[in-house]
């Protein structure tokens, strides 16, 4: 009568025994042993080097070593650590972590004045991690002895020593002193430590090159604190892109030399404008931190807020109703046919690419409302003059902007209707953001074109926060449901595509549209979300013990890095009850089996796509009915 | 060929033109006008007035006065109110505020000493007095006019609380502009832009206006819960529902009962002490709140047994989904006397701490297998010859009993009114919250009813399933409850009138398994607010129309944006575009009937497919032997 409650238990409590790290390596081997962090740690370059490291690696060190001290993690387990404490007292101590370079490393060499002697100098963070995407060395080996001689983190490039610290700082956790009187004294007689050690990282490099996140600035405003903040969480977990989509038909926050009525007139108020300093200063942040920012300048469409400033370039500006026009309100694109409209974007354009180092610049691309088009006079005016069709115009004004970018040496970045649904000759180095579904990637990457996964059934983080559009009582938001970081982290990013189409993939990731965000839910609604993808396209499909990653295994690593975000005032969401976050396991499905719902929620997937076919048949039948249609 | 684009914006800029109130008064006057608010501007009792004020209608006073000058909020207009600047020129101002009791007014007459016998001076209640009395005997009712001329604005009532409302309306007619370039803040002027202002006699539709946090799942520091509390009362809240402790953890102090906190929160630091629940309680009284503590019983309570091993059955038993709703399982051992003993000595230690006449119990999902499986329980029941049922009844007899004797009503889920064979009396407080449409059934059982229903108002509904391995399963009240979906909430739907007099009111809820301080603002705000305009304004708008989402949604994304202005971080609604543009940003006429009947539709077959799911999985456990342990 008696019931066995164990065995369930001890099967679990083996998953969560495995390094909390994230994205977690492509290799990686760790001991059972506590290593102290000695009070007097420092970080320094390999004895004997010649090398003078960059100004941005010596701050990431000091950042690193700053926050060795400062996460003031406490183990998630039960107790937070209280375990540790008697194996604390004989742990060895680690004093030194040393900084290693291969000797085919990227650097340059400069001759002293008395051209005797030669210092390399090591290539800047900020240099490595704007170059060419798929030419940049991310790779880094670490390992940390048991016994308390020196760690060592070799790499190749600044970038990769980054990478490597990185790692590093999320080894260590904090165990406050017993029964601290006051929580100050406890702070400072607490024990930093690791207790995994040794560990092993032969070799850790990504997968893909681009783990990016996107952020639209343009449906609500950001302050560049907020961005910061962003950058630093995004390096936490090795992310190399910020894609900005900085401006949209709503506001235009940027400032452009030369340009600067558009954010004038644009912007929602003169306090939310990001200056030409404010810009440098967002992508050199970035790029310090191995973030490279891809700036996005959506066109023709979503460019409605041109007209304050320019209303001759602006086709059906705030047309309504605007669902005829526009895939959300205000309606307005750009007139494409026009040669001035043309020239004017072109060198809009080209007056902001010119002053970022990245070698990627967005054009969006995506949702050109034909109708719009239709309705303004000026456009088909000029359409009948050359004797063009729409399709015609569009890729004109395609090879005229996009020929402008690729002189200042950019690869131009589109959405995929770019690639798919337009008639328009695109350059073979075009990169190709996947978004309407995640099943069109395989279409890209038949044409030939290099991809950024981007799909809104797995990334995008606004779905499932309601319908946001003014009189739907109770809709859903267009993409529902939410997408959970369980759903993100099932993402294939080879799914169906041949061995030769899979070199296309640069990589991908979550993106967060600002209709319903703000400062006030930044964090909680990108964190720790957003760093699924970080894993995904880091780590590859494999967990270094060989097998498929799983959510199962992921979840008490996310649970890690999420604690470790708000330990630095990220305001990352919890997962799940303490209660679980601290019991690895114990909080699964009592082993009910996924393949039983998933079954269930296919079938249940089909008949909800089968009414929403109805729901926009009945739609256009009801709009025809009450004459939406004849304006 | 030209495009009319014109007819539209103009319907619907009218609906833009009310008055920014949330909730929108009962009745409401509003006109034209700038009135500008004097550097000089005070607030004070009636002239001759022989009231002595307490003192936390002071503070209340102190406040309103500090937030009218830092609120700072730029009208929800494109240029954010700089069409204003030219007419303020020339607009009055208002210096003063005057504050007037009826003449039946609650209050205590204390005769002086030396009192010559003519002269007596009236002590109003305080606000924390008022605030805490008999649900639905509290008066909150006010008046308020706010002329054109600069002539004093005068709120009236008859109770502290009462003024408080009227207090919090006022807050909300004011807007900010700032100086000019150079002058910034400086020279920035406060000022109202819909005076004469003419509220007469408002007062809330239902007397509880709440809201639910659950601090067990996840820890929620005092401040966190103080700010929850200062944005409630800013939207005239009147029930903070305390879901403290659950399995999970025991952040909760107990006179007498120590143990509980020590062993069972999740540290330490995440402890409510004795002292943290007193400043609660009372800076929600002063607030307009009452603050409904609810121990969970029997079940939700498997933490207990880190204290009292003896009092929990099936602790920590796995797989737990076979004991419980989420893990852990374990539930007090209601067929014993000891245990029923204990848990009478716990509840009524901490209730008597407690002003507030109402305490929560809980009585939600108790899980038979756990007691089945639980040789202790079986034993008392064989010895007793009671059923599981039988013993319930018992227990909650005995619990609810010893609360009554301390003259608390009890508050109870919906379980113990419609699922156990247990009598209740029948001032029995019930929350409904499986869904809204058991409010008949509780009602017809003649209950009173709180309106908690999952399907309308569980703010954490679709963020997805949080059990460990599910990869992409919805939450299990999926969709997300937007705002839109609340407000359209019926609370007398279904009802007679006579069951509609059982209506107390209702509340939005944070189950707080996905929820920490981290995203505690941008969960429930604006959120929560909706219900709070249900309760108080009714069904309809002042205009004598329904209340409806379209003309709401400017008034929310106003309030929306005081918040931000007081430190909370609310959600926005739309795009900053959309709130600078009422209607605009509606769906260009879209008839939602159209949508309704589709949703409608799909709802059903959703529901077909849910209950398909599950006998698939019950075949399935059935097969893999998951019933037979």
């Amino acid at each position: 009568m008696k019931l066995s409650f164990v065995p369930v238990y001890i099967t679990l409590h083996v998953v969560g025994l495995v390094n909390a790290l994230w994205p977690i390596p492509r290799n990686l081997e760790t001991g059972t042993s506590l290593l102290k962090l000695s009070s007097s740690f420092d970080i320094q370059f390999e004895a004997g080097s010649s090398l003078s490291p960059p100004q941005d690696l010596l701050d990431a060190i000091s950042r690193t070593k700053h926050r060795l001290w400062s996460d003031k993690l406490g183990r998630l387990v039960v107790g937070r650590g209280e375990d540790d404490r008697e194996g604390l007292e004989s742990a060895a101590s680690l004093s030194l972590l040393t900084l290693a370079l291969d000797s085919h490393s990227q650097s340059t060499t400069t001759t002293n004045d008395d051209g005797s002697s030669t210092s390399h100098s090591l290539l800047p963070i900020s240099v490595e991690a704007v170059k060419d995407i798929g030419t940049r060395s991310e790779e880094y080996s670490l390992k940390v002895p048991a016994d308390g001689s020196p760690a060592v983190i070799k790499a190749n490039s600044s970038l990769g020593l980054l990478r490597g610290l990185t790692t590093f700082e999320q080894l260590w956790y904090w165990l406050p002193a017993r029964d601290a009187g006051n929580a100050d004294e406890g702070d400072a007689r607490g024990a930093v430590y690791a207790y995994q050690a040794p560990v092993v990282i032969e070799r850790d490099y990504p997968a893909f090159p681009y783990r990016g996140f996107m952020l639209d600035t343009a449906r609500n405003f950001f302050p560049v604190e907020d961005i910061k903040r962003v950058l630093d969480t995004m390096s936490l977990v090795k992310m190399s892109v910020f894609h900005w989509h900085v401006v949209d038909s709503q506001s235009f926050p940027l400032t452009i030399p030369g340009f600067e009525e558009l954010a004038q007139k644009g912007a929602y108020s003169s306090k939310e404008i990001y200056s030409s300093s404010d810009v440098q200063s967002i992508v050199e942040y970035a790029a310090e931190r191995g973030i490279d920012v891809l700036m996005e300048i959506d066109i023709p469409g979503h460019t409605a807020v041109i007209a304050n400033a320019y209303p001759e370039h602006i086709a059906c500006p705030g047309a309504t109703p605007w669902s005829q026009y526009a895939n959300e309100p205000p309606a307005g694109q750009l007139r494409l046919a026009s040669s001035a409209t043309t020239n004017f974007t072109v060198s809009m354009l080209s007056s902001i690419a010119q002053t970022l180092p990245s070698t990627m610049f967005g054009t969006g691309g995506d949702e050109i409302n034909t109708k719009c088009y239709q309705k303004d006079p000026n456009t088909q005016e000029d359409l009948k003059r050359f004797g063009a069709t729409l399709e015609k115009a569009l890729d004109s004004f395609t090879q005229s902007t996009h020929g402008a970018l690729r002189q200042l040496g950019k690869k131009v970045v589109v959405w995929q209707e770019m690639a798919l649904d337009h008639r328009v000759s695109l350059a073979n180095d075009t990169i190709v953001t996947v978004w309407v579904s995640s099943k069109h990637a395989v279409k890209v990457a038949k044409k030939g074109f290099r991809v950024v996964h981007a799909p809104s059934d797995y990334f995008y983080l606004d779905c499932g926060g309601g319908g946001w559009i003014g009189n739907s009582a109770g809709m859903n938001s267009w993409c529902d449901p939410f997408k959970s970081w369980q759903k993100a982290y099932t993402f294939d990013p080879l799914a169906r595509l041949s061995s030769a189409e899979a070199s296309l993939v640069l990589g991908g990731q979550q993106l967060l549209w600002a209709e319903q965000a703000s400062p006030e839910n930044l964090d909680p609604i990108v964190w720790p979300r957003a760093a699924v993808s970080a894993e995904i396209f880091w780590t590859g499909s494999r967990h270094p013990s060989g097998q498929f990653r799983t959510v199962a295994e992921a979840l008490h690593r996310l649970h890690d890095v999420r604690f470790r975000m708000v330990q630095r005032g990220v305001r990352a969401i919890p997962l799940q009850p303490q209660w679980c976050a601290l019991r690895p396991g114990q909080c699964d499905s009592g082993g009910l089996p996924s393949m039983v719902w998933g079954f269930v929620l296919q079938k249940l997937a089909k008949v909800i796509e089968w009414y929403k076919f109805i729901v926009s048949l009945l739609t256009t039948k009801y709009s025809e009915h009450i004459g939406f249609n004849e304006p």
